[in-house]
């Protein structure tokens, strides 16, 4: 056991290598920035992997050659990777015990926590949408929906016949950013959650207000949409949203057709 | 044999010249340097419950700011960099303990105390910006894991640079030199692991963990370009 006597004796990696390490540690720190650059890229659950084996090698390079145990007494290195792996196994029993390995919310908080991304700039909630608009409206990538609002009997979405409910599906799609918050099933990229499904809207609009035809409710709805909330979805985003679009009459006129499709 | 060996190191302090008796241990190695060891095996403990905390509570918080609000991952990166030049720095007060060069071991001893102080200089700002921005550590789970975490690495730079300050005084009195070059070692020791937790850390709650939305927001409609600086580029 006692090979390397003196701490003045174990032998430590020369200037150059010293240089070569800080050289690797940085360019490692740039790669892994890198790979979170790309928007998509970010937190997506691909990350981890590459990431963490990333900061491994990082976390060996400086225990094996900053602090210097690949020179020192052997002894050292089991007495540090011993309370290593112990912290590993605190790790894995704490987060099996209490938690899940993967990270999704679990259903309580899903339930009760607020659906609100903090806008520091004027506090309040941000309005995704307009957000969205901003970034340069990109079709979201289909997540699971089983959150999604009651679901009712599901049905595929005709093709759009006319002209007018076809430039209100664009609208729908594009730049009025229904998508955002709305679901329509078998409308490409419609999969939001924050708003009520559409994908009867045609048919529940008749019956939502009594003597209110869909249309009119429908117009309503995206004039002023706090005019009538329904329940359980959050008043004032889509006010919001509809103040920052500045639609215009023809616009509007487009969406109801679109809408009134969606039976 | 413990009382011997405390005895030698009591006064390898005083009288450098007792640093050339070579210790006779059972296991062949310095008793403070396997001291500092097994402290630093301790102390992965230590933050291995903490991140175990985080990761438990991870993605449970149910009132905002949520870390995709307010986590600023390219001012981190910075302080990363900051943190690992010092990690460099802190070698070379080293290698000029052993070569006995006095002025370079002064140099890079507070080199790498400065450093260290911009890395904390950067938390106390981000800390500053969170609780400007509504995160305390009573705010939600993400405020306590996070403030609990990163305050305790932050306390162990603290404690860090402190002792550098500590040994470059001695320094300075021209009391460094590869007899006691021990002291310098241990110092380093204890900079660079906080330097690794800092890794595991910013790898977990930055890079990993930074995006993380609220429960109740489905994080594919969110715009990661909000987020803070990063939106810039």
């Amino acid at each position: 056991m006692s090979s390397d006597p003196g701490v003045h004796e174990s032998r430590h990696p020369t200037l150059k290598q010293y240089v070569g390490i800080a050289i690797f540690l940085f360019v490692i720190t740039i790669v892994e920035f890198v790979i979170i650059l790309p928007q998509n890229f970010r937190g997506a659950g691909w990350t981890i992997a590459p990431l963490a084996i990333l900061s491994a090698i990082k976390f060996a390079a400086v225990i094996f050659f900053y602090m210097h145990l690949k020179f020192d007494n052997r002894l050292l290195t089991w007495v540090f990777l011993g309370g290593l792996a112990l912290g590993f196994a605190v790790v894995f029993a704490l987060v099996g015990l209490f938690g899940t390995y993967t990270p999704s919310p679990r259903a309580w908080a899903q339930a009760n926590a607020e659906p609100c991304l903090f806008d520091h700039d004027h506090g309040g909630c941000v309005d995704l949408a307009a957000a969205q608009r901003a970034a340069e409206t990109e079709t979201p990538e289909t997540p699971a929906a089983e959150d999604a609002p009651p679901a009712e009997p599901s049905h595929t979405a005709p093709a759009p016949s006319g002209g007018l409910a076809a430039e209100g599906q664009a609208l729908f799609t594009g730049r009025g950013v229904c998508i955002t918050c709305h679901k329509i099933e078998g409308v490409e990229g419609a999969v939001g959650i924050l708003g009520p499904d559409l994908t009867n809207v045609a048919t529940v609009a008749e019956t939502r207000q009594p003597g209110v035809s869909a249309e009119e409710y429908l117009v309503q709805s995206i004039v002023e949409p706090d005019a009538y909330i329904v329940d359980e979805y959050p008043a004032a985003l889509m006010n919001a949203t509809v103040a920052g679009l500045a639609l215009t009459d023809a616009e509007v006129d487009a969406l109801v057709a679109f809408l009134l499709e969606q039976k | 044999m413990a009382h011997q060996t405390a005895h030698h190191t009591e006064t390898s302090h005083h009288a450098p010249v007792a640093e050339h008796v070579e210790e006779h241990t059972t296991t062949g190695i310095n008793h403070r340097k396997l001291l500092m060891w097994v402290f630093l095996s301790s102390d992965c403990l230590f933050f291995g419950s903490l991140i175990a905390t985080y990761m438990v509570y991870r993605g449970q918080s149910l009132v905002g700011p949520y870390p995709v609000d307010i986590i600023d991952v390219p001012i981190t990166t910075i302080s990363t960099f900051v943190l690992l030049c010092s990690s460099f720095a802190m070698v070379r007060a080293l290698a000029a303990t052993n070569e006995d060069r006095q002025g370079a071991i002064l140099f890079w001893l507070l080199t790498t105390a400065f450093l260290g102080a911009i890395f904390i200089g950067f938390q106390v700002y981000e800390f500053n910006l969170f609780r400007a921005e509504g995160l305390r550590i009573d705010t939600n789970l993400f405020g306590s894991t996070f403030f609990t975490l990163t305050g305790f690495h932050g306390a162990h730079v603290t404690l860090g640079i402190v002792w550098l300050l500590g040994l470059a005084w001695i320094a300075k009195k021209g009391r460094l030199g590869p007899k006691t070059a021990l002291d310098v070692e241990l110092a380093g020791l204890y900079w660079h692991f906080v330097d690794i937790v800092w890794i595991v850390i910013f790898t977990l709650i930055y890079l990993i963990g930074g995006f993380d939305t609220g429960p109740a927001v489905d994080p594919s409609l969110v715009p990661h370009s909000i987020t803070g600086f990063l939106g810039l580029i």
